[in-house]
């Protein structure tokens, strides 16, 4: 019967290239921002020592894993989750919703309320990881994104602002 | 009628209701293929009579497998394998739950074990871990709050490993639950009250939170005027038993809310002042509701004011400005808290400087609060508030609750 | 607020709504267990290229999918058994069904014969005769529906079927799929809805969660079906999609009612879509039964008019001023068509003489409390477009 038929889904590279460049970019920022911003210090070194955390999108990547060392230094571990031990997963249900996010549409808070998300981790690493994020968005988007993004604009000196955020580019780019 | 961008709504758990809702427990399991439950309750219930009643309700109807009325009031994984055991040697083919949250929390952890046949639940535990339905699982809340008959998560502890495991899936929703009058006639007046501003919170957060959507919308408008017209009434007269159903409606209404659209800043610091000071959760929840709702205003006046309608009636709507009606509906909250605190000879605290313990001390030092404020940045419930809340924010909000003055709320960052 | 004093309501559907929605399948279908879908769609909708939607949607899953995209206006039992050895052949293990009235009634059938044996349809045919959950199903509205499509209910080769197993596991409302549609269809999509949550919200056997779904069911209507008749607006759209889904909760859980049985009859002998039927009997029906049960109707005035309606007018006028909202939209819809779609049974194209075969069909239809004189006096006054209490 010609009316049935099957077919196999194609692929989206150009949007999975897309959100893996930003991913890269979030975790080298995530470095960044632990040397360069207190706030982003502090929430780190209540963390425990070895602690990982991913980020990706379902089915099959891309990822980001960022992670403090034995030592307690905090850095981008690469993309690839596999046989990783991962302490706190957020897994983007699909590659449009990790889009809608990485193109600035759905902020985090709103990604999570709309259940475009899956968190498996201990609650106090969610809420660590929720505001790391938040501060990292600041820092990296301009004013006019930022407060879409986040839930409240800080009120930052602009001393933090503006020089932390040259910093944490520059650091980006060249990772360390 | 507020329809977000995408949303997410289920409430898969059937219900049974009624003033004679546990007869048809046998019919209910006959229709899951089952007929011999273990029944798993705690003490406190057993002690109350509660499942004798549940026992002569359904005795003629089916055989009940296996009796356990030992869950602690803290779940644990250890006593989860002993009632999975239990099950396994009474040849049980269901379980029925009666009670609160943690007895709700251990079925479920059996229910998992049994199905699973798990040696180590630990491997069960996450987000989407389970991939096929378990066993039929019928719950009996015991009171009028919590909400647990319709989520579908649990938390269950590994003393031993320190550990606290967390399950979510679709398929630890209860098959059936069953609200029968009778299992909250005797629910003294204070915890009718405590608990009913549990289900209350629960759905004033769904509603006003970021997570609303449409269906828990519904959910939460119903929920709070059942239990905004009757709350009173059963405190009152607690024999009163078309009330008691109706709370137990309105709690179950707040509870398919909320497990769908969660919970904001009055649950983080409810949770946190429970675990730093152990205040009962429902008293913590009556407390904080207008202190959350006030610091939320500035971004949720429409959806508070709303709120109105079903907690004062039309006529209070009506006669209210439409710009005065977010501050009416805390204001409402607050007479109601007043009203249920004379009701029952001040047992019902009004703000946390009143909160007793059993023996008449103080249950929250005002030393505490600095502690309370940091251990609610733990908590997840403020992912899905409106507005962010860092550490001096719940600072400013627990201090308040803490001596029972409004909220200043020029003092909001970003007011 | 009411509720009874006994009763049962069960509703395994979830519903994921909005933006993106479609995007969410793969992810669902894991959860459900499922790995090979089987979509199940018409020519009409797979040509509006919807089709392409969904699979799209299974992009970098992985996922291959089974599709038919034949079903006929009126399927036969033939069909289901050809479909059983697709699914079967290709090593499916859930249905998609895109779209409405024969497809989800296709879909359904299918389900109860790739869940057990083949034998089982004629079997099960009749009230609640499926006796274990069936395999995993999705719904996927597109714009317009019969209202059977959530709800419990399929009628399929002469064979009715009616079990909560029937329902979706899951609806996904995506604004993609429920695109533009000629206004009938539209019109008679949103009026189903209305008539079977109104129904639902009135009726003596309501419950507070059938209420739940009414309430947003009418919601949606009351604030959205005229704005998308007229202008075709995007989000109203979603939302009468959403109405559809809620009130076949609602009817699923409540007993089939007057406005239904009259106005499938109606649509049977006019030839007319169903919903415009009903949508024309709905507040006649409403007036009739005004005082047993006004109470109810004065509720559902919050949902239908908003808050602020509700809460400014007077206890002893809210059921007259919520059947007086009704007849308000009609007229509106009526205005906003230029009068294509009618409001009255003689303009639906009924001849008065047909109205007693109305009745007797309705009444034969139904298991309900009313009779052939109380659907006569209905008909006849939503026949001249007379209101009942006035006359
Ligand atoms: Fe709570």
């Amino acid at each position: 019967m010609d009316d049935f038929k099957e077919i196999t889904a194609g692929n989206k590279p150009f949007k999975k290239a897309y959100v893996a460049i930003m991913l890269w970019f979030v975790g080298r920022a995530i470095q960044a921002a632990a040397r360069v911003d207190k706030d982003v210090k502090k929430e780190f070194e209540k963390l425990p020592d070895g602690f990982t955390f991913c980020l990706g999108v379902l089915p099959r990547g891309p990822y980001m894993i960022v992670g403090k060392n034995e030592k307690g230094r905090v850095k981008y571990m690469g993309w690839k989750p596999d046989g990783k031990r991962i302490d706190l997963d957020m897994k983007i249900k699909n590659i449009e919703a990790a889009i809608l996010m990485f193109t600035f549409q759905e902020s985090t808070a709103a990604a999570s309320a709309r259940n475009r998300m899956i968190v498996d981790g201990e609650v106090p690493y969610v809420c660590a990881i929720v505001r790391v994020l938040d501060i990292g968005e600041v820092y990296l988007l301009p004013k006019f994104i930022a407060r879409l993004a986040v839930k409240r604009y800080p009120a930052w000196s602009f001393g933090r602002k503006y020089i932390g955020r040259v910093r944490i580019y520059f650091r980006s780019i060249l990772g360390y | 009628m507020y329809l977000s961008g995408y949303y997410e709504f289920c409430c898969r758990v059937k219900m049974i209701a009624g003033h004679d809702a546990l007869e048809k427990i046998p019919g209910a399991l006959a229709q899951l293929h089952a007929g011999r439950p273990l029944i798993i309750t705690d003490k406190g219930v057993s002690g109350a009579g509660l499942v004798d009643t549940v026992v002569d309700a359904i005795k003629d109807g089916i055989d009940i497998g296996a009796m356990a009325d030992d869950v602690p009031q803290d779940s644990s994984v250890k006593v989860v394998n002993h009632l999975a055991d239990v099950y396994r040697d009474n040849n049980c083919d269901s379980i029925v739950a009666v009670g609160g949250g943690s007895v709700m929390d251990t079925a479920k952890g059996v229910n998992i074990v049994v199905s699973e046949n798990a040696d180590d639940l630990m491997k069960f535990s996450g987000v989407g871990v389970l991939k096929k339905a378990l066993k039929p699982l019928l719950v009996i809340p015991t009171t009028s709050g919590t909400g647990s008959e319709v989520t579908l998560a649990a938390v269950i502890k590994d003393h031993e490993r320190h550990l606290k495991m967390a399950f979510a899936s679709y398929f630890l929703l209860p098959d059936v639950a069953i609200l029968d009058s009778r299992m909250t006639l005797t629910l003294p007046p204070f915890l009718t009250a405590s608990t009913a501003m549990d289900a209350m919170a629960h759905a004033v957060e769904a509603y006003t939170g970021l997570a609303k959507n449409p269906m828990s919308d519904a959910n939460a408008i119903a929920a709070i005027s059942l239990i905004s017209s009757n709350l009173l009434n059963v405190i009152k007269t607690p024999s009163d038993r078309e009330g008691r159903l109706a709370l137990a409606n309105g709690a179950t209404l707040a509870g398919a809310a909320f497990s769908n659209s969660l919970v904001g800043v009055v649950h983080a610091l409810g949770h946190a002042t429970g675990s730093v000071c152990g205040v009962p959760h429902g008293v913590c929840m009556s407390i904080l509701l207008p202190y959350g709702l006030e610091y939320n205003m500035h971004k949720r006046a429409h959806f508070t004011g709303e709120l109105l309608l079903p907690l004062a009636g039309a006529e209070v709507y009506v006669g209210t400005p439409k710009h005065l009606r977010a501050e009416g509906t805390v204001a409402y909250i607050r007479k109601m808290n007043q009203n249920m605190h004379d009701a029952t000879d001040g047992r019902h605290a009004r703000f946390f400087e009143e909160v007793k313990d059993r023996d008449g001390r103080r249950m929250v030092p005002r030393e505490k609060l600095e502690d309370i404020a940091e251990a609610a940045l733990d908590d997840g419930s403020i992912v899905y508030n409106p507005e962010e809340c860092d550490y001096e924010d719940f600072l400013m909000i627990i201090r308040a609750a803490w001596e029972g003055a409004p909220l200043d709320r020029s003092l909001i960052k970003g007011v | 607020m009411f509720f009874p004093d006994n009763y049962e309501f069960y509703c395994p559907v979830k519903i994921n709504s909005g933006n993106r929605a479609l995007e969410h399948l793969p992810v669902e279908l894991d959860a459900l267990n499922a790995r090979k879908p089987f979509i199940i769609t018409d020519k009409e909708i797979a040509k509006k290229g919807l089709i392409k939607k969904i699979t799209g949607a299974f992009k970098d899953s992985g996922i291959t999918l089974g599709i038919f995209d034949g079903v006929p206006p009126v399927p036969d039992l033939k069909l289901v058994r050809r479909l059983m050895n697709n699914y079967r052949d290709t090593g499916c293990d859930s249905i998609i069904a895109a779209g409405g009235g024969a497809v989800v009634d296709t879909a359904k059938a299918l389900n109860i014969v790739v869940s057990g044996r083949p034998e089982d349809l004629k079997e099960s045919a009749g009230e609640d005769l499926i006796k274990s959950p069936l395999g995993p199903f999705v719904f996927v509205p597109t714009a317009s529906g019969t209202g059977f499509e959530t709800s419990r209910f399929a009628t399929l080769g002469g064979l009715s079927f009616s079990s909560h197993f029937l329902m979706p596991d899951l609806v996904v409302i995506d604004p993609r799929m429920v695109t533009s549609e000629n206004a009938d269809a539209v019109v008679s999509t949103a009026m189903i809805a209305l008539a079977h949550s109104a129904q639902s919200y009135t009726c003596p056997a309501k419950n507070p969660m059938t209420d739940t779904y009414a309430y947003a069911a009418m919601q949606f209507v009351g604030e959205n079906l005229a704005n998308v008749v007229r202008s075709g607006d995007k989000k109203g759209r979603l939302a009468l999609a959403n109405a559809a889904t809620m009130a076949g909760i609602a009817f699923s859980n409540s007993p089939r009612g007057m406005v239904h049985d009259l106005g499938w009859a109606a649509g049977d002998i006019s030839g007319l879509p169903h919903g415009i039927c009903m949508g024309i009997l709905l507040p006649y029906v409403l007036e009739y039964n005004i005082d047993s049960e006004g109470y109810h109707m004065s509720d559902m005035l919050l949902p239908i008019a908003g808050f602020e309606i509700y809460a400014g007018t007077a206890k002893n006028l809210k059921a007259r001023k919520a059947i007086n909202f009704i007849y308000d939209m009609q007229h509106e819809i009526h205005d906003i068509t230029r009068g294509n779609i009618p409001l009255t049974l003689k303009d639906a194209g009924i001849s008065k003489d047909a109205l007693d075969g109305v009745a007797r069909a309705a009444v034969g239809e139904g298991r309900l409390g009313f009779n052939l004189d109380d659907c006569m006096v209905i008909l006849e006054h939503a026949w001249e477009g007379k209101q009942i209490t006035s006359s």
